[in-house]
């Protein structure tokens, strides 16, 4: 459990994990008020991420819900093992037929398999889902639902039941309440409005793009062994780019592949050559690299005439020095 | 400090944001945790429990900056100016506030709270006088900035200004026979009449505060709600620019929504026929249970577009609400006709939908400045474009039937709705006007499906829905 906002922050950033306020105020309220967190924003922010460093931070396990278009309860919740079911029908044939001996009339035949129920509607033959363990947990977790924006508007509603009492009821089991809340984070790329009723059981959380500072302060506990230099001018570049129009901009993941993809190449400084070659890493789409190339050429003939300036000063500063 | 989170809830709801007893709750549980003392905890708090949509923040932002620097700020910037236009230092004007606070005591005059709040620069008094005029002047109710004088006005006479005026007035007097150096009733009879103006200043600069925060979002909130019933004849360019974000978030409510009645339509009861056959490897235990998939053929659509100059923005949006929502159609093939006819589906293939819409309209494919002629246009479509339209097809004719005269050529829609699924004529004129002057609605009409009058967005909207479900 979190104590404040600033032990959300430093424990956090033990995950290595950077954030901003904002992010830290919301976990720690959602920790102390058990209320589910609604994270949204751009793809490839950090969403998921924060869920599992939450985990991290608060040492425990993480469990987790992909969602996506057809998910139903079944999937998310429990599931009869029906095959199982069969099966040791099958095996226990000789079992049934004793119970049976001697039944006069059908009617009681029925009845006595009525009587064993319970035996095939057991946990025994049940088969948890994400939600219900969760429920069912008798440590402290993280749930994290991810893409909740992909589910169905009905799976939505019934996620609403689940996160208002944190209770599910399984008809032949009874209603099953959760030994302890976890903490509960989704996930959505606003690939659709979530409805209200949804929104007012949750924090919300909206996590945009880093600053340029937070950006380099990212790229550099990530990328343990790139130079300074390099560093400084990815982030720039990166940032840059976003302000383009493009069809997908590249997010803080993609910053990363792109340090890293740079790091092993050895490069210590951009030139034209290598970034043409690497640039793909962050950008998915044909028109977007065109779009972003002539952006690089202006940027990097920038660098180049600040680097000749300089150099060409100090050159005068040893020629005066020689005078 | 309840009631102001209270009153700041109530202030985001007027906003458009969706604040319900829900989320006060959980800003009050949250509080009492963090606290509030902290602005800037506050303001994230507060953002966790309150916003629960990413366009509500920039709102947010800017509602919490005024809301909570209010009026505090307001006084102090007066206290500020006084200081500046006595030319002291902050060090000598607290000297100074003392000095007067130890006379003010010596002296046996009367003076009332507000005076002596003003005097002494006791900003949390001034603060409290101010909040309680405002709420007997029920300054919460301002809406317009016309207001803003007539509110500025009862919130003086709240405060007792005309009453001050007269006591600092004598005070000045009483101060002459104190037996005060010359050059100290000078400097004090100047910062009596500067307290004086702060006051005024501040009554007008809490007012406009109050406006604002009223006014800010809540105008566009309601622009954007009544564009949707406005009609189409009269937008402005920039109406027309906000349209179009308009049309297309509709247009996405709308595929939802479509989706959704899709999906529940299609799944259907126990198939037993072949579930059993399915099952027979597992001896006719039923393991997997088939369900019949109900098939609902999308619509095929042809759309007619009158572009003359009377309804061409109605047209434009028409062809963006189909051109947003195509894949809810199997096939979209569209025509724009003045006198002549052209077929423009291959621009929409080709280009984005906003461009191909420009495109059409710019008059390279017909002649866009020549007179109407349905009768014509309906002509050339039956000869040249007849073989298109079969038994799925949905006919959408867009136009106001106003003909000039000419021969309306009414037996090509009768062809039409023999051949098609049904034939929908959407008329942007209202319907008290049909069948007057050269209108020849009445005509066409007995031929249609259904004939819907569309003269704003949200008709618009019905339309295109009963269109995709129907």
């Amino acid at each position: 459990m979190f104590e404040s906002v600033d032990d959300v922050v430093s424990r956090l950033s033990d995950q290595k994990y950077i954030c901003s306020r904002q992010i830290a105020t919301v976990v720690y309220l959602a920790s102390q008020l058990r209320k589910p967190i609604l994270v949204e924003g751009p793809a490839g922010v950090g969403k998921t991420e924060l869920a599992k460093v939450v985990a991290g931070a608060m040492d425990c396990k993480l469990l987790r819900l992909q969602c996506y278009e057809g998910l139903d309860e079944a999937k998310a919740l429990y599931e009869w093992e029906y095959a199982k079911q069969l099966l040791y029908t099958q095996i226990l044939k000789d079992k049934i037929s004793e119970v049976l001996e001697g039944a006069a009339t059908l009617k009681e035949a029925v009845e006595r398999i009525g009587r064993q129920d319970s035996v095939f509607f057991s946990e025994r033959f049940i088969l948890p889902r994400p939600l219900l363990q969760a429920i069912s947990a008798d440590h402290p977790l993280v749930l994290l639902i991810d893409e909740i924006d992909k589910s169905d508007s009905e799976f939505e509603a019934f996620l609403l039941e689940v996160l208002s009492d944190f209770q599910v009821s399984v008809p032949e089991l009874g209603t099953i309440q959760a030994q302890q809340i976890p903490v509960v984070v989704l996930t959505s790329n606003n690939a659709r409005e979530m409805s209200d009723a949804l929104k007012r059981r949750c924090l919300h959380l909206f996590i945009d793009f880093p600053s340029q500072e937070q950006e380099l302060e990212i790229v550099q506990l990530k990328v343990p062994g790139i130079a300074a230099q390099l560093a400084n001018q990815v982030v720039e570049v990166v940032q840059s780019i976003r302000k383009l129009d493009l069809k997908k901009v590249p997010s803080i993941s993609e910053t990363l592949d792109w340090a890293k993809a740079l790091t092993l190449l050895n490069v210590h400084r951009l030139e034209e050559a290598q970034v043409n070659e690497t640039l793909n890493t962050i950008l998915k789409y044909e028109g977007d690299v065109r779009k972003a190339e002539a952006e690089l050429k202006e940027y990097i003939s920038r660098q180049k005439a600040k680097v000749e300036t300089s150099a060409t000063s100090q050159e005068q500063d040893d020629k005066d020095l020689l005078h | 400090m309840d009631d102001k989170i209270v009153e700041f809830g109530h202030l985001l709801r007027e906003n458009g944001l969706k604040v319900s007893v829900a989320e006060n709750m959980d800003t009050f549980a949250a509080l009492g945790l963090v606290g509030v003392y902290d602005k800037q905890l506050l303001k994230d708090t507060l953002r966790a429990t309150f916003v629960k949509r990413q366009v509500d923040i920039p709102v947010y932002d800017e509602l919490f900056d005024m809301f909570f620097t209010g009026l505090g700020e307001v006084i102090k910037a007066a206290a500020a100016s006084t200081m500046q236009a006595m030319d002291m230092t902050e060090e000598e004007f607290q000297e100074f506030l003392e000095q007067l606070e130890d006379a003010l005591q010596n002296m046996d005059q009367e003076l009332s709270d507000l005076a002596r709040a003003l005097l002494t620069n006791n900003t949390g008094q001034l603060e409290k006088m101010l909040q309680e005029a405002a709420q007997q002047s029920n300054l919460q109710d301002i809406q317009r900035s016309f207001q803003e004088g007539q509110f500025a006005n009862a919130l003086a006479q709240m405060m007792g200004f005309g009453n001050i005026q007269q006591e600092l007035q004598t005070l000045k007097d009483a101060l002459q026979q104190a037996g005060l150096s010359p050059e100290q009733i000078e400097q004090l009879s100047q910062y009596i009449d500067q307290r004086l103006q702060d006051l005024a200043h501040m009554i007008r600069s809490y007012v406009r505060a109050e406006l604002e925060k009223k006014d800010s979002e809540l105008r566009d909130q309601q622009k954007m709600r009544s564009l949707a019933d406005k009609s189409f004849y009269y937008l402005s360019e920039d109406e027309i620019r906000k349209m179009k974000e308009a049309v297309t978030k509709l247009a996405q409510r709308l595929k939802h929504i479509i989706a959704i009645r899709r999906k529940r339509a299609k799944r259907g009861r126990l198939d037993l026929q072949r579930t059993l056959r399915k099952n027979l490897q597992y001896g006719g235990v039923p393991f997997n249970i088939i369900l019949d998939v109900k098939k609902k053929e999308k619509p095929q659509v042809v759309i007619l577009c009158d572009v003359s100059d009377s309804v061409r923005n109605v047209s434009r949006f028409m062809l963006q609400f189909v051109y947003s929502v195509q894949d809810l159609y199997s096939k979209v093939r569209s025509f724009i006709f003045v006198a002549d006819i052209g077929d423009v589906t291959k621009l929409f293939e080709d280009n984005d939908v906003h461009q191909a819409i420009d495109l059409a309209l710019r008059g390279n494919f017909i002649n866009i400045y020549a007179h109407s002629d349905f009768g014509r246009a309906f002509k050339t479509f039956h000869r040249d474009y007849l073989s298109i339209i079969n038994k799925r097809t949905t006919v959408l004719v867009l136009g106001d039937a106003r003909n000039n005269y000419n021969l309306p050529h009414d037996w090509v829609i009768r062809d039409l709705q023999q051949k098609a699924k049904q034939v929908i004529w959407l008329n942007p004129e209202s319907r008290l006007t049909w069948g007057f002057g050269d209108s020849e609605m009445d005509r066409y009409a007995p031929y249609c499906d259904l004939v819907e009058e569309c003269r704003n967005l949200n008709q618009l909207y019905r339309v295109i829905d009963h269109l995709v479900t129907a």
